[in-house]
């Protein structure tokens, strides 16, 4: 066989449960049925889903009446009688604009016109239907007269005939081998000379000697269709219908179930009778019934059976003029019933070969068929085949033209090699159609993979926002900090902030996200400024795999500015149309639109954070912490650094007119409270520390005040400079204003108590000529005393009882709220 | 009991309510299934699922005696409903539960597993209380389901007993049963099969089942008395005719044909469709030799048989319990069988066809080949392989043709078997001995196949032949014998001993069927070329044919007579004469019964007269 067979896909069902071999009525409409309660018809012409029918049982046949009007469906309770058409303009006309989907019909007991338990399969002969069913201890078969007329009249059963079971081991056996539930197979012979002009599916013309020497003067003379049937047990039997006093004989066994009977034509010249009955057992068995003239040693016609064997198992099988279609599942192949190359010169083969083996079969390369129609050539001798694929597919199979000189040996060099070209590009045509939807199928994973990634990244940040109560615990594991530094870039400072990403999720954030920068103001309740400067910056990144971190710098502040503290929000934004390719994405525009937008974390970009240290001079970096540890390592430095064990609690600052600023602020911290609070935080740590000198506590403050900001936010510069500078800290702020930031330690003496106690504390001066600088120094300095204080108080919670803990808490407040901390 | 009281009645109330109207329902139904002649009846197995679930509602509590009429009058329903869709195994379940039931209320005593045991036992604990003629009910149903399974010893060893309680129940339900029913209508659970029909129909159902047993194992006189005292139950029509038709079968076997005649035409008189009862006496005239009764019977018969309602069951009733249901003896079956319509027909015509109605048989064989070859395939599917093979039809109908004197029909009919069976013609053919070929047929059917289409193909020519010398066209006549015989001479005889193969006359025609027919087919086809060639006087050929068929078929008559007068006109006189008296001395009829009609000696044709021929030996003088 030259050529490819081209494999056309027409609709794919995608079901088939593999317990029955499925039985589909191939014509005008498919029918197919899948053992399941549904028959699906499918329109050749409009090659779309018609209708499903859905049946109060597994369906088992079906076949169609004459005029293609009714079709009788055999199912697990009986047969039904259904006019497909009325029952769509019926559906149509209730719902008329579900015209373009499949109509689902429910075929109901009103349905029923032949109760019958298990009816495998059936015939229609004229008005006549044929159920064969398995009984007890027989095959029945029930000739059922249909009414011309109404459907709804009476069905008479006009005589019904057995056929006794065969040892059931034979079945058994196969029957545990396969899984399946077998069916018969049911076809209806004429003979040539009495068989009406068209044949409805099922039903063949028998060359009218063969049909005389298999079934007997009688059914000839009677003119009488004959019925012939495969069983599962392998027999073929056969019962001339209009025959008085007919039995159910067999003909021949197959000894294996029989999957296929046909008659075909073979070598007849012009549109003969078929010469030859085929049946096909499942594993492979073939048998061929032809005429042998001069067979008998009395010189007279027998019918000559040959047997063959193909490689099984057989699911399916068809027949065309000469050829033996079947499928094994997982190969189509066809079988050539001719005898000889070529009918007429080889008289000499034919003599050879009558007392034949078969022929080999050769592939035709499709595979998974587990239904075929029969086949029909088109003007170009092209045979076409309608298959069902394991899948669910209809497939048209088209086969290349047999040539009439198909004799391989007789092709000259040059035809060799034409068709040697043919087959190279017809290899070269399936090689680039097999890449191009391999590469199709890898992008579609990739996406899907890609897709996946998303949706994991979309659920872990999702569900650690729904535990927000508790921050510092559970963190987000990709979240945002962030560093501020001071630039100068054309005669210009500007403060620039430089966030990292960092990823610390075991996924990969993959091609599409975008960081989200959104920078506004804090105080932003001022009527004044109704639009809120707020400034987006993105940064769309190409890949940051797990434990990476990503780090972008944004300016947001020129020297000058004076929108300081700011608040900074981070979020991750995906774009769905980045999944799809360019073109598909234009192809959706809808898809344009559709971001996942996921929140990260808040920081706030205050004064400390934006003070430019005059006697900086060296700029480096800090290096980057997580913030969460941030805040514990930078108290854990202060602590270690203290040198001596302080009591007392925190002073107020009262003004030092002494100073050349014009305003100031301070705040008095209780070193006590503090430390003895971050040393039960901290509870890992000896609490009898090393007290620490008052100057390097001082220092430690600024230091820390200087390097940490709430959220997260760090101070990028100075570091060994700190240390040096002691506890005064000049700097200019992000107005120009100069401003100078001191911490002392001072002891306070208690004035509302009675008691001659002396208190040791911090006190934090700001001072600067610019009032904006003042307050926004004193501000931030505040927020964070508050916030390291209120960590603190949640740090407590965990080891201290609440007796020991609240009075505690309650002097810090009492005397915060007595004692004005901000006085101008 | 007194909290129970007030909530029992409503209950009670509401399941009368429900089995009444279950009861009207079903009732209505089968009225509109009468009138629509459905035999499909899916109103019954609804009412039965229905009735069922009201008794597993009634049953769920335990046996209470409030409770118990309605509960035995439910089981009675759904038992029925049951019986009538022959679901016997499950009526009986019902039964037994309702019996267990009753005697666990009454405190009898349970567990009997034996049937008999346990009714009698529940009979007796409920003798002299209100459940008395309730449980007789169940009872009838019980004896209904022993008949329908043909538990005839279980019904006869109960019958006393039943039968003096029946006595008691029909009066019951014919005074004071309906007194109460209609001092109380509302609360008396309805029926779905009155109680007096019920019993009516199980008492001629039996009796006709006991007849027909007896009737089988050769009791015929103890059959015929039962099914005379049973004849005048009140029943319907077509069981009456059951009982006069099985008297006559009684008869029939005490070798009382006229009486058995009487009893079938009775039955006949009784229900007009009663057909077994027509065969009965087409079979009696046909054994008592009246062929003219014989063929109005058969003509009858067949009329019968093709009328539409012979199709239904002739016992449709308008009761739920059909009596085709109770009627489910083998034997009776048997004993009712009626061949199908085709075979009638076919009898029907061969007879008149053996019996000189000569156009009557050649209209009813077109009769039958035209129901052969209609679409409508009515009676086609019958098993009984009473009529002959479908080529031999053929040709029987060919002869009646001829007979007929239209040799045109026959000769296409004869064409059309050869049409059919000429490509199968083997070169030779073995005809195994009898004996041999006996057990050869159930081996190879086609071997024995090859021998019967050789012989009908030889029939067929032979038959051709006839017709062209009826219609006086020699040579066509001469082709077509010659055909035949030299199809008959591929036949060869293969026999153990190698005795001469002449065929006696007294030779079981059945038995070597195939061998008398070859015979006859070789005489036959020699003497009618024979004939023929003396038209075309060609008397030497013909007197070496005549004597090859009187070879081969010593009986036949036109061979003999025209073996003389070829004699004669080749002036042998002495041995025509002798000849013509060898022949006439053959006793012989005309007619052989045994053989198929188109194997007869042809009545067409060419024919000698006897009386011309004595006249001639007469005037050839004694010398």
């Amino acid at each position: 066989m030259e050529g490819r067979c081209a494999v056309e896909t027409w609709t794919e069902f995608g079901f088939l449960a593999t317990s029955t071999i499925p039985k589909v009525r191939f014509g005008t409409d498919v029918f197919i049925c899948t053992g399941s309660d549904e028959v699906c018809v499918f329109s050749t012409h409009e090659r779309r889903l018609k209708a499903v029918l859905q049946l109060p049982g597994p369906v088992t046949d079906l076949v169609e009446s004459h005029d293609k009007q009714l079709f009788y469906v055999a199912c697990s309770t009986g047969v039904y009688c259904v006019n497909l058409q009325s029952l769509l303009h019926r559906a149509q006309s209730s719902s008329p604009d579900a015209s373009s989907n499949p109509a689902e019909l429910k075929i109901s007991s009103e349905f029923l016109v032949i109760e019958a338990d298990e009816v495998s399969s059936l015939l229609l002969v004229g008005s006549v239907l044929l159920t064969v069913c398995q009984r007890d201890s027989s095959w029945l078969v029930t000739l059922i007269k249909t009414p011309e007329q109404t459907p709804s009249s009476s069905y008479e059963v006009l005589g019904s005939f057995s056929l006794p079971l065969v040892s059931a081991v034979v079945q058994g056996d196969t029957e545990s081998k396969t899984g399946r539930r077998r069916t018969s197979v049911l076809i209806c012979l004429h003979s040539g000379d009495t068989a009406p002009l068209t044949l409805p599916h099922g039903h063949f013309c028998l060359e009218p000697v063969l049909f005389k020497l298999l079934f007997g003067v009688e059914a000839a003379l009677a003119k009488s269709p004959v019925i012939l049937c495969g069983l599962p047990d392998g027999r073929l039997c056969f019962l001339p219908l209009r025959l008085p006093g007919a039995r159910l004989r067999v003909l021949h066994s197959l000894e294996q179930p029989v999957v296929f009977v046909g008659a075909s034509v073979v070598m007849e010249t012009g549109p003969g009778h078929a010469q030859c009955l085929v049946a096909m057992g499942e594993q492979g068995r073939v048998v061929l019934i032809k005429t042998e003239k001069g067979g008998s040693e009395d010189g007279s016609s027998l019918a000559g059976f040959t047997e063959g064997l193909v490689a099984g198992p057989v699911q399916c099988g068809c027949l065309d003029r000469n050829c033996l279609y079947y499928s094994t599942g997982s190969d189509l192949l066809l079988l050539d019933l001719s005898e000889g190359s070529s009918g007429k010169e080889g008289k000499e083969r034919d003599e050879e070969t009558s007392r034949k083996t078969l022929q080999s079969p050769a592939s035709l390369n499709v595979c998974s068929v587990v239904a075929l129609a029969e086949p029909t050539s088109n003007t170009s001798g092209e045979v076409q085949l309608l298959g069902l694929s394991v899948r669910g597919q209809l497939q048209r199979i088209s086969l290349p033209a047999r040539r009439k000189d198909a004799g391989l040996s007789k092709l000259p060099s040059t035809q060799v090699g034409r068709s040697i070209r043919d087959l190279l590009s017809a290899i070269g045509d399936v090689c680039e159609r097999a890449s191009v939807l391999k590469t199709a199928i890898k992008s579609k994973n990739q996406i899907l993979r890609h897709l996946n990634q998303v949706v994991n990244i979309s659920f872990l940040l999702t569900a650690t926002s729904n535990t927000e109560d508790d921050p510092a615990i559970k963190e987000k594991p990709i979240r945002c900090h962030a560093m501020t530094s001071w630039s100068r870039l054309l005669q210009t400072d500007s403060l620039n902030l430089t966030c990292v990403l960092d990823n610390s999720s075991p996924y990969v954030l993959e091609r599409g996200w975008t960081l989200s920068i959104t920078v506004f103001p804090l105080c932003c309740s001022s009527a004044a400024r109704e639009e809120i400067s707020s400034t987006n910056f993105s940064f769309p990144f190409q890949n940051l795999n797990s434990g990476e971190t990503l780090e972008v710098s944004l300016p947001i502040a020129a020297a000058g500015d004076s929108s300081i503290p700011m608040t900074v929000n981070c979020s991750l934004i995906f774009s769905l149309s980045s999944l799809l390719g360019e073109q598909e994405a234009a192809n959706c525009p809808g898809l344009q639109s559709s971001n996942i937008s996921l929140p990260l974390n808040t920081l706030t970009v205050d004064w400390l954070n934006a003070l430019q240290l005059n006697s900086a001079t060296a700029r480096h970096k800090m290096v980057t912490f997580q913030s969460g540890s941030i805040t514990t390592d930078a108290i854990q430095a202060f602590i270690s650094s203290q040198q001596m064990r302080c009591s007392g609690r925190a002073d107020r600052g009262g003004e030092s007119g002494s100073t050349p600023e014009k305003y100031s602020a301070s705040v008095r911290v209780s070193l006590e409270l503090l430390k003895d609070s971050l040393v039960l935080k901290n509870s890992n740590l000896d609490p009898k520390v090393p007290k620490m000198a008052p100057e390097s506590l001082c220092s430690s403050l600024i230091e820390w005040l200087l390097s940490e900001g709430p959220g997260g936010v760090k101070m990028g510069h100075q570091g060994d400079m700190i240390s040096l500078s002691s506890s005064a800290v000049h700097a200019r702020g992000p107005n120009g204003a100069t401003v100078k930031l001191t911490a002392k330690q001072i002891n306070v003496e208690e004035e509302n108590t009675e008691k001659e106690e002396r208190l040791t504390a911090v006190e934090v001066q700001v001072e600067s000529s610019s009032i904006a600088a003042v307050c926004g120094l004193h501000h931030a300095v505040l927020s964070r005393i508050q916030i390291q204080q209120s960590q603190i108080s949640e740090a407590l919670g965990v080891g201290m009882t609440a007796g020991q803990m609240n009075p505690a808490l309650l002097s810090v407040y009492q005397e915060l709220r007595q004692n004005p901390l901000l006085i101008i | 009991m007194s909290h129970k009281m007030s909530q029992p009645p409503s209950l009670l109330d509401k399941w009368i309510q429900e089995n009444n109207e279950l009861v009207n329902k079903c009732k209505q139904e089968k009225e509109r299934d009468t009138m629509r002649q459905d035999h499909n009846q899916p109103h019954l197995r609804w009412c039965s699922y229905e009735f069922h679930k009201l008794l597993r509602k009634i049953q769920g509590i335990p046996p209470n005696t409030d409770h118990t009429q309605l509960e035995l009058a439910v089981v009675y329903n759904t038992g029925v409903c049951a019986t009538a869709q022959s679901q016997f195994s499950e009526a009986q379940l019902f039964l037994t539960q309702a019996a267990e039931r009753v005697l666990q209320m009454t405190g009898g005593e349970t567990g009997a597993s034996d049937p008999l045991v346990c009714w009698r036992a529940v009979l007796k604990s409920v003798e002299n209380t209100h459940l008395h003629p309730t449980v007789l009910y169940l009872l009838c149903l019980q004896w209904a389901i022993w008949l329908a399974t043909c538990q005839l010893e279980t019904i006869q060893e109960f019958q006393e007993k039943m039968s003096s309680l029946f006595e008691t129940l029909c009066g019951g339900v014919g005074d004071g049963g309906i007194s109460e029913a209609r001092s109380k209508s509302s609360n008396i659970p309805l029926l779905v099969m009155d109680l007096r029909r019920l019993i009516e129909l199980l008492q001629i159902c039996t009796s006709i089942t006991l007849g027909a047993e007896r009737l089988t194992e050769g009791r015929s006189s103890e059959a015929l008395t039962g099914l005379q005292a049973a004849s005048s139950l009140p029943a319907p029509r077509a069981l009456v005719g059951y009982t006069h038709l099985l008297s006559g079968s009684c008869l029939t076997h005490m070798r009382r044909p006229q009486m058995a005649l009487q009893c079938y035409r009775k039955a006949l008189e009784t229900d007009s469709r009663c057909v077994c009862a027509l065969y009965q006496s087409m079979l009696i005239y046909r054994q008592l030799g009246n062929t003219q009764a014989e063929i109005q019977a058969l003509r009858l018969l067949h009329s019968t048989l093709m009328l539409p309602s012979a199709t239904d069951p002739a016992l449709a009733s308008t009761h739920l319990l059909s009596p085709s249901s109770l009627l489910c003896s083998q034997s009776l079956s048997s004993l009712l069988s009626v061949p199908s319509a085709l075979s009638v027909l076919h009898s029907l015509a061969l007879k008149c066809l053996l019996y000189g109605r000569v156009s009557e048989g050649v209209e009813h064989y077109l009769d039958l080949l035209a129901v052969l070859h209609s679409e409508d395939q009515q009676g086609l599917h019958t098993q009984d392989a009473t009529i002959p093979r479908l080529p031999e039809l053929y040709l029987e109908a060919g002869a009646a043709l001829l007979m007929a004197r239209r040799p045109a029909d026959c000769l296409a009919l004869c064409s059309e078997v050869i049409s059919t069976t000429l490509e199968l013609l083997p070169e030779k053919v073995v005809l195994e001995e009898p004996e041999e070929r006996r057990e050869a047929e159930t081996r190879d059917m086609e071997g024995e196949n090859r021998v019967a289409v050789v012989l009908w193909t030889a029939a067929a020519y032979l038959l051709q032949g006839h017709c062209h010398s009826h219609l006086k066209d020699w040579k066509q006549a001469v082709t077509h014998y010659t055909r035949c015989i030299n199809l008959v001479v591929k036949v060869r005889f293969k026999k153990r001993d190698f005795q001469p193969l002449i065929p006696s006359a007294d030779m079981d025609v059945k038995q070597g069927n195939d061998q008398c027919v070859l015979q006859r087919l070789k005489g036959l086809s020699l003497a009618g070329r024979a004939i023929s060639f003396t038209q075309t006087d060609k008397l030497k050929e013909a007197l070496r044919d005549l004597q090859l068929s009187l070879q081969a078929f010593p009986e036949c008559v036109g061979a003999g007579l025209w073996c003389g007068e070829v004699l004669w006109r080749l002036s042998r006189r002495r041995e025509a004469a002798a000849c013509w008296e060898k022949t006439w001395s053959l006793t012989t009829q005309s007619l052989v019964k045994n053989l198929p009609v188109y194997l007869q000696e042809p009545q067409s044709g060419p024919l000698l007269d006897s009386a011309e021929l004595c006249h001639r030996i007469q005037e050839l003088g004694p010398n």
